[in-house]
C-alpha cells in the first residue's frame, strides 16, 4: 500500500540495502518478537496449562489471530492513516457504492463484537432445564408445551439450553479468525510466489517460473474441500490446523494475480535500475514488485475471505471442524434435528453467516471499483 | 499442434502421478487411524492391544520399507485394485460405481443449466454494465454465491418441504430402482437439492462470464464488428462470447468441481442421496481409510482430466494461441 509520493519520501528509508529497518518496521518486528516470546513462555514454561494473562487462556488459533491483526495493522491501517491524500481518494471512490459502505459498517460491527464479545461474555453453557426456548416475545409449541421467550435469552436457546445469542457472538470470532488468518497466509505465500515467478522470467531464469506456475496449475485443479476433509481426518480437527491447511491449498489465485501484475512491472526501468545497482532478487520483490501490485492483492484477498468462512462453516456443518469452538456451521447443524419445531436455532446463525459473507463480497466489489484504475466509477447509484 | 497435444497428455500423466504420490505421502506421514481403531477394538474385547497392533501392521504390510510400500501402492492404484471397504463390505471400486449415478443425475443438469443461463445473464450484464438490470443481476449473483448452501437447503425444507406435501424433504433411493431415473417422483425429490446447487453454480458462472465479457467489450474487433453493422445478438454471441470462452473454459471445470465437491457432500448428507458425496462423508465418519482414499483420488483424477479437456478446448477456441513454446 505504500504509494510514496515525491514530497513525503523519507530519503533515509531509500538506501539500497537489505537490512534497512525503518521505525515502523522496527516496532512491528518488536511486536512479533514479543508475541513469539509470550507464545514460547506459554508452551514451554507454563506448558499451556491455565490462563496466561488474567483470565485469558490464549489458545493456538488466538496466537495466529493476534499475529494476523498485527500484520493487518501495520500494512493496511497504518499506511492509510499516514497517507490522508490516498485515504481520501479511495474513500471518495469507495463510498459511491452505498451498499458496500453499509456492508463495511456491518463487518466492523461483527469484527468488534467478535473480538470483544468472548472476552466480556461467559461461554455458552449447557443447561438442560432451559432447552429450546424461543426468542424473546415469541411463543412456540415444543413437544406439546407452550413456551414464550424471555429476555434471559433474547434469541432463544438450542436443544442443549445454550443461548443462541452467545453462540452467535462466539461464532463471530471463529468466522473472523478463519477468514482473516487464512487470507493473510494466502496473501503472503501467493504474493511471494507470484512475484518471484514473474521476476524469474524477467531476469532469464524461466525454469523457476515454469516450475512454480506448473505447481500452481496442479493446486488450482485440486478439489481443496475434499482434500481438506482428508487432511482433517488424518491430522485431527483443530481450528488452527484447518486454517493452515486451507490457506496452504488456496493461494494459487493470489499467486496468479500477482504474477500477471508483476510481470508487467518487472520490465519497468526502475526494476532494471535496482538490479543494476546490485539489489538482489528478494529485495526487488519486496521493495518494488509486491508494493506495486498491492491493489490487485487487496482485491483478491477481500474476495477470498468469504470463501474461507463458508468453507469452515460447511466443514463444521458436516461435523468435521474443531469440536471445541462454537462455529456458526455447527450451531446450524445442531438445529437441523429440531427444524420444524424450533426454527430459530438454525435460522439465526445462518442469517449472520449469510450477511457476513455477502458483505465481504460487496466490500470486495466496491474496493475493486475504487482501486482498479481500469474501472471507471460513474456517479449514478452504485450497488443497488 | 500435435506436439502440443502430446505434451499436454504427458503432463496429465505427470500431474496424476504427483497427485497420487502426494496422497501417499500424506497417508504415510499421518497417524494411522486404522491401526488406532484396530488396537482400540482389541482392547475393548480384552485382547492384548500390542499384539493386535503388530497383527494390523503385518496385515497391511506397514513394516515394509517405504519404497516397497510406495511401489505396491502405485501398482494397486494403476491396476484399479483400490482395496476393500470395511464399512460397506464391498470393494472400493464397486462402491464408487454404484454411487456415481446418484450424483450424476443432479450434477449434469446443474452443470448444463447453470452454464447456459449463467453465461446468458453474464453476457447481458456485460452488454449493459452499470444499469439497473446489471445491478439487479449482480445482487442475484452475490446472493447465490453468499448463501451457505447447507443453510439454504434447510430454509427451503422449512418453507417448502414441511408445509407442502408434494415436495419430499429427503431422498428415497428406492425410487430410481423401482420407477426409473426419469420418473416424475424422482424428479420431484431432486427438486430442492438441484435448486440449491444451481443457485451457487449459476452465480459463479454469471459473475465470471460478466467479468470476462466486459474485458472483451473494449477490444478493437468488437468496435469493428459494431461499425460493420453486426446486430447486438450476433455481436455478443459470435464475437464477444467466442473470445470470452477462452478464459472461461480454463476455469469452468475446476470451478464447477469446487462447487460440487463442497456442495455434493453437504447436499447429499442433508437429503440422504446415496451418491459420491455421501459415500465420502460416511467413509470419513466410519474412518474407512481405503474408501476415503478412493473417493479423494476419484475427485482429484476428475479434476486433472477436466483440466486436460479445458486445455484441449483452447486449441479449438482460440486460433491465435501459439503452441510452439508450450
Amino acid at each position: 500500500m505504500a504509494t510514496d509520493s515525491f514530497e513525503n519520501i523519507d530519503w533515509d528509508d531509500q538506501e539500497v540495502s537489505t537490512i534497512n529497518v525503518s521505525r515502523t518496521t522496527f516496532v512491528e518486528l518488536g511486536l512479533f518478537a514479543l508475541l513469539l516470546g509470550a507464545f514460547l513462555y506459554d508452551y514451554l514454561i507454563i506448558q499451556n496449562e491455565g490462563p496466561l494473562v488474567a483470565n485469558w487462556d490464549v489458545l493456538s488459533t488466538d496466537w495466529l489471530f493476534i499475529a494476523t491483526l498485527i500484520t493487518m495493522f501495520f500494512h493496511i491501517v497504518l499506511p492509510l492513516y499516514q497517507n490522508p491524500r490516498m485515504r481520501r481518494f479511495y474513500w471518495n471512490r469507495f463510498k459511491k457504492n452505498q451498499i458496500a459502505v453499509l456492508a463495511g459498517v456491518f463487518l466492523v460491527f461483527i469484527f468488534v463484537v467478535g473480538v470483544v464479545g468472548p472476552i466480556v461474555m461467559d461461554p455458552p453453557e449447557v443447561r438442560f432445564t432451559n432447552r429450546i426456548v424461543p426468542p424473546a416475545g415469541i411463543t412456540a409449541t415444543i413437544g406439546g408445551a407452550t413456551k414464550t421467550g424471555t429476555m434471559a435469552a433474547p434469541l432463544g436457546t438450542d436443544a442443549k439450553g445454550r443461548s443462541i445469542l452467545k453462540l452467535v457472538v462466539y461464532g463471530m470470532r471463529v468466522s473472523m479468525q478463519v477468514g482473516l488468518i487464512a487470507t493473510t497466509f494466502t496473501v503472503v505465500i501467493g504474493a511471494l510466489v507470484g512475484a518471484v515467478a514473474a521476476l524469474a522470467t524477467a531476469i532469464d531464469v524461466g525454469w523457476l517460473d515454469e516450475v512454480l506456475m506448473r505447481y500452481v496449475d496442479i493446486q488450482a485443479v485440486f478439489p481443496s474441500f475434499l482434500l481438506l476433509l482428508l487432511l482433517v481426518y488424518l491430522f485431527g480437527a483443530q481450528l488452527w490446523i484447518i486454517i493452515m491447511v486451507y490457506s496452504l491449498l488456496s493461494w494459487e489465485g493470489v499467486a496468479r494475480t500477482v504474477r500477471g501484475e508483476a510481470l508487467q512491472r518487472s520490465s519497468e526501468a526502475y526494476v532494471t535500475a535496482a538490479l543494476a545497482s546490485g539489489a538482489n532478487m528478494m529485495y526487488v520483490v519486496r521493495r518494488h514488485l509486491i508494493p506495486n501490485s498491492a491493489n490487485s492483492i487487496i482485491i483478491s484477498a477481500t474476495v477470498s475471505i468469504p470463501g474461507f468462512i463458508l468453507g469452515e462453516a460447511g466443514l463444521a456443518f458436516l461435523g468435521f471442524s474443531d469440536p471445541t469452538v462454537f462455529s456458526w456451521g455447527r450451531t446450524i447443524s445442531n438445529g437441523q434435528t429440531n427444524l420444524s419445531q424450533a426454527w430459530w436455532i438454525s435460522t439465526i446463525p445462518g442469517i449472520f453467516l449469510f450477511l457476513t459473507v455477502l458483505s465481504f463480497y460487496y466490500v470486495g466489489e466496491a474496493l475493486r471499483d475504487a482501486m482498479d484504475p481500469r474501472q471507471q466509477v460513474d456517479s449514478g447509484g452504485g450497488g443497488l | 499442434m500435435k506436439w502440443y497435444i502430446t505434451k499436454r497428455l504427458l503432463w496429465t500423466l505427470v500431474a496424476a502421478w504427483i497427485a497420487l504420490s502426494l496422497t501417499f505421502g500424506m497417508l504415510a506421514a499421518s497417524p494411522n487411524q486404522g491401526q488406532m481403531q484396530a488396537t482400540m477394538s482389541c482392547a475393548a474385547v480384552g485382547e492384548d492391544p500390542e499384539e493386535c497392533r503388530e497383527d494390523f501392521r503385518e496385515r497391511n504390510n506397514l513394516d515394509a520399507p517405504i519404497t516397497e510400500r510406495y511401489t505396491n501402492y502405485m501398482i494397486n492404484m494403476v491396476t484399479l485394485n483400490w482395496g476393500w471397504s470395511e464399512s460397506r463390505s464391498q470393494d472400493v471400486i464397486g462402491a464408487i460405481l454404484s454411487a456415481w449415478p446418484y450424483t450424476a443425475q443432479y450434477a449434469i443438469p446443474v452443470l448444463l443449466i447453470s452454464t447456459v443461463i449463467g453465461y446468458g445473464l453474464g453476457l447481458y450484464s456485460a452488454y449493459k454494465p452499470y444499469t439497473k438490470t446489471d445491478y439487479a443481476a449482480s445482487f442475484v449473483s452475490f446472493f447465490g454465491i453468499s448463501i451457505p448452501n447447507f443453510w439454504f437447503a434447510l430454509i427451503l425444507i422449512l418453507l417448502l418441504g414441511v408445509p407442502l406435501d408434494i415436495i419430499p424433504t429427503y431422498y428415497n433411493s428406492g425410487v430410481p430402482v423401482q420407477q426409473g431415473w426419469f420418473s416424475l417422483t424422482n424428479f420431484q425429490q431432486l427438486l430442492i437439492p438441484t435448486f440449491v446447487l444451481l443457485t451457487a453454480s449459476l452465480a459463479f458462472q454469471m459473475r465470471y462470464c460478466r467479468a470476462q465479457a466486459i474485458e472483451q467489450m473494449n477490444q478493437e474487433f468488437v468496435k469493428v464488428a459494431k461499425a460493420k453493422g453486426a446486430s447486438d445478438y450476433r455481436l455478443m454471441i459470435w464475437h464477444v462470447l467466442r473470445m470470452a470462452a477462452v478464459p472461461l473454459s480454463t476455469s469452468l471445470v475446476s470451478r464447477l468441481l469446487a462447487v460440487f465437491w463442497g456442495g455434493s457432500v453437504i447436499i447429499e448428507q442433508i437429503f440422504a442421496i446415496p451418491g459420491l458425496g455421501l459415500l465420502s462423508f460416511t467413509a470419513l465418519v466410519e474412518q474407512d481409510t481405503p474408501l476415503i482414499l478412493g473417493t479423494t483420488v476419484i475427485g482429484v483424477l476428475l479434476a486433472i482430466l477436466g483440466n486436460l479437456v479445458e486445455d484441449l478446448a483452447y486449441v479449438v477456441l482460440d486460433p491465435r494461441i501459439d503452441y510452439g513454446d508450450r
